[in-house]
């Protein structure tokens, strides 16, 4: 809890409403979709650019930690208040300030969230690439802190291939704006790709201008099953070897797929052990042409069964037992840990191996799941983490996958972003002078370490 | 695998973009997520019991969103339900729902206060039932009082002209009975048109939803077990309601509440694999509906979903299928039809300032459509609704069946 006196600092600047230190409250920031938690002092809800700056002061002012959060669904722990300080949470600064389809942008508060930029965008034929698996309920301030992924970044690129501009309040309050609303800018520093991924450690991002793209006119969905994990993992690198760029390429096991059909009844092929389920989109033409190769390279490969979606509402359901996964996983056991080792693509079927290799050595239930055309996989791991021995051969699993994923020119995160969870393994890809090189620049910025704090810097 | 391991939140928040509360206050304190992490933390003793801790557990319209979006399969209404009674018996609860509960528990009390305020609605000045309100909704904007409860003003058997082709069970739900008595006219009206032989149990009471939302499960099990002897041993295809909250009890609570097994558990899912709502059923036979050639009038119309309708029998689209094919109807479908009124049960009249924006939304939405007519098939949506409103908004809020009945022909 929080001192009279900076509490009634801080509600001197949002009012009584937007600040909350009951016990009852503070229990529900004290989690994300990650294993850990820890309770807040108190939470605080700003809604403009001036109150985020005026609680920076005070907080930097009395030293008191302070950690972004938006919808609370990372999956690393990004925004666990790890020190405890202050919660800032940014869903109710949530406005949409323009759409701007001609000359290819929107701009937004960081509280609003990912699916609503879709709608707001739908009208206008437009789409803002950007699809992780939580965009129903996540926030852009968070998509950009973590510099969020999905599916159709195959094709399109990540978050930070997105963010035209950004402004940022930093530590000491003061506020900085970098980046405009031109596709080309060359002016300076790129400083959104310094913001983007650094997970609340080096400022609060209060608005964001986002480039967003023409929807395409055509969009073809395949499911294909096989018979062989391996041969499943070779026809991704088939095709994208072949020179075609599907939007996104999901790769499941069999027990991921069992988990969904479980869950969604959907008539999954249960004996499936390996399951793709494709999208192309672009001009109707275009997408003849490739979706034919594609369906010849997964026949070369032994596809089982190939089934084309045949309506938008057929296609919507295959993409919502996706997104899915991760809920129905959690299920099988009080805890879930879902990682993103990300490899290059040609080594998409040795890093399933080893994968399975590992857990299977630790005695653990592994469920595959793989943005596999870009490399970025999902292994699911469901365990009790109050059984200590188990949860033991859990993180040693973990350790291993990430070494096997370092050692085959992987990296840790593909798109979750490093947070609690990964913190200790960054030695495994980058050298000591890098990671000083980031705490040089953390420290430059947030001398007393205020934001975020016991993250990966 | 065990019921428990069933049970586990993985945290992922895919249910807060399903819940009506967190999108309105877009506080995680309302989340569906936030409610089970704190019901954890009651049983772990992390986190102590408290008046407040009540009131977020109740900051909840019970409308089973999060169940339905759920990928874990949690069942939230049983947690909640479980929770809400744990809460109610530490910190007790307010007198207006405490005398609810004490009116539903026993049917000869419900039909009392049902005679009594209806004496009341005689009775009271009309500028005093402007100036009182429930919630949000003045007095003078809750519906009249059936003037004789309706299963009292009906025979327990009701013939069609002919021979029956089959027969049916009418669980009229106290909304009906007390209510909107119109509802009940028009179904039974609808059933006979179609040649149904209607039965409606004497015995029947409260489903006890209300009862089970706020805690009161003891009261409720009495009530729970006297429908399941009202209903069970009748020999019917189906057991109909006009309400999908009377629905979801008889259908999903009802078969779980008697988990232990025993003849309830089989009374009860008997019950269960039989109830229909009469949207669906009337769906199922519409080639029986034969509508009045002389309907050329056409009245414009939109739509309502209840959470229950949505959640427990996706009927909704059901609903609206029906609307279209309607003879003298146009339909309109408001972008937020599936979006909750923030009437739930309860919830308007314990959270008015939540319930109140709620409903202004879709009110707005509603009336941009154009329509005369509001059409929505649970009784609390339709008070909510039209309570919220006056004559100078122009909508007529009805349950579909009254506009299908008007449209039938005269036989």
């Amino acid at each position: 809890m929080l001192n009279t006196e900076v509490k009634t600092e801080f509600i001197q600047i949002v009012g009584p409403g937007r600040y909350l230190d009951r016990p009852e409250e503070l229990a529900c920031y004290s989690y994300d979709a990650f294993v850990e938690e820890a309770l807040p002092d108190a939470v605080i809800f700003p809604q403009t650019t001036a109150e985020v700056s005026q609680i920076l002061k005070t907080a930097g002012r009395y030293k008191i930690p302070v950690t972004g959060r938006g919808a609370g669904t990372s999956v690393c722990g990004a925004p666990i208040p790890i020190r405890h300080g202050i919660v800032l949470c940014f869903s109710k600064m949530d406005k949409i300030i323009e759409v701007n389809t001609r000359d290819r942008y929107i701009i937004v508060q960081p509280g609003v969230v990912n699916a609503d930029i879709q709608k707001a965008l739908l009208p206008f034929g437009f789409f803002y690439p950007p699809d992780p698996g939580s965009m129903n309920s996540s926030t852009i301030g968070g998509n950009i802190a973590q510099n969020a992924g999905g599916p159709r970044c195959l094709k399109y690129g990540v978050t930070v291939d997105y963010v035209l501009g950004l402004e940022v309040v930093l530590a000491s309050g003061e506020v900085i704006r970098f980046g405009s609303r031109n596709i080309k800018d060359a002016t300076g520093y790129k400083l959104s790709a310094l913001f983007c991924g650094s997970e609340g450690t080096l400022g609060i991002i209060t608005e964001a201008i986002l480039k967003v793209l023409p929807k395409p006119e055509a969009v073809k969905t395949l499911m294909v099953t096989f018979d062989d994990l391996d041969n499943t993992a070779k026809a991704v690198t088939d095709i994208i070897g072949s020179g075609i760029l599907p939007a996104a390429m999901e790769l499941m096991d069999q027990l991921t797929l069992n988990a969904i059909e479980d869950s969604a009844n959907m008539g999954l092929d249960r004996n499936a052990q390996g399951t793709l389920l494709i999208e192309i989109d672009g001009v109707q033409e275009a997408c003849d042409k490739e979706m034919k190769k594609i369906i010849e390279k997964v026949r070369e490969n032994g596809a089982v069964h190939v089934q084309e979606a045949g309506s938008e509402m057929e296609r919507e359901k295959l993409w919502t037992a996706r997104r899915s996964a991760y809920g129905v996983f959690a299920k099988l056991a009080p805890d879930i840990i879902s990682e993103d080792v990300t490899v290059p693509v040609s080594k998409v079927p040795e890093m399933i191996r080893r994968i399975i290799e590992i857990t299977t050595r630790y005695g653990l239930r592994v469920g595959v799941l793989a943005h596999a055309g870009d490399g970025n996989m999902h292994p699911m791991v469901p365990a009790d983490k109050s059984n200590k021995e188990e949860w033991h051969r859990v993180e040693k699993a973990f350790a291993e996958i990430f070494k096997a994923a370092a050692d085959l020119d992987g990296t840790l995160s593909g798109e979750h972003g490093i947070g609690l969870a990964k913190a200790a393994y960054l030695p495994l890809v980058m050298n000591q002078a890098t990671i000083d090189f980031m705490k040089k620049i953390k420290h430059v910025i947030d001398p007393d370490g205020i934001l975020n704090p016991g993250k990966f810097v | 695998m065990t019921q428990k391991t069933l049970q586990n939140c993985g945290k992922c928040g895919i249910c807060l973009n399903a819940c009506p509360v967190y999108k309105l206050l877009k506080e995680e304190q309302a989340s569906p997520r936030a409610k089970l992490q704190l019901i954890k933390a009651h049983d772990l003793h992390t986190l102590a019991s408290s008046p407040f801790l009540k009131d977020l557990i109740h900051k909840c319209l019970m409308c089973g969103s999060c169940s339905a979006a759920c990928p874990s399969g949690i069942d939230h209404y049983s947690k909640f339900m479980e929770m809400r009674q744990k809460m109610v018996e530490a910190h007790g609860e307010t007198p207006a729902i405490k005398s609810l509960i004490y009116l539903l528990a026993r049917e000869y009390r419900t039909r009392f206060g049902a005679g009594l305020a209806r004496t009341g609605q005689k009775l009271m000045p009309t500028g005093l039932a402007e100036k009182f309100k429930l919630g949000n909704i003045p007095l003078k904007n809750f519906p009249e009082f059936n003037a004789v409860p309706f299963r009292k003003a009906h025979d327990d058997i009701i013939s069609p002209k002919g021979k029956p082709l089959g027969r049916v069970i009418y669980f009229t739900g106290c909304a009906t009975n007390y209510l909107y008595g119109d509802t009940g006219a028009a179904t039974i009206g609808i059933l006979k048109h179609m040649g149904y032989e209607v039965v409606i149990p004497k015995d029947q009471t409260c489903c006890s939803i209300p009862l089970l939302f706020h805690g009161a499960k003891k009261q409720a099990m009495k009530n729970i077990r006297t429908n399941v002897k009202a209903l069970a041993d009748i020999e019917a295809e189906a057991v109909l309601v006009d309400c999908s909250t009377c629905g979801e009890a008889l259908k999903n609570e009802y078969p779980r509440l008697f988990e232990a097994g025993g003849k309830h558990l089989s009374d009860a899912r008997n019950i269960s694999s039989r109830v229909t709502d009469i949207l669906s059923f009337m769906d199922l036979h519409f080639d029986l509906l034969e509508f009045d050639p002389a309907v050329t009038e056409k009245i414009s119309v939109t739509y309502h979903a209840p959470c229950h309708t949505r959640n427990t029998f996706q009927s909704h689209f059901i609903a609206e299928k029906l609307l279209q094919r309607l003879p003298g109807v146009t339909y309109h479908r408001a972008p937020d039809f599936d979006q909750c009124c923030g009437g739930g049960g309860t919830f308007f009249y314990e959270y008015p300032e939540v319930s109140k924006k709620m409903v202004d939304k879709k009110i707005e939405s509603a009336k941009a459509m154009q329509a005369t007519h509001w059409i929505t098939d649970c009784p609390v949506c339709r008070m909510n609704l039209a309570g919220n409103m006056d004559e100078s908004d122009g909508l007529r809020v009805l349950h579909p069946v009254t506009l299908i009945y008007a449209a039938l022909k005269r036989i």
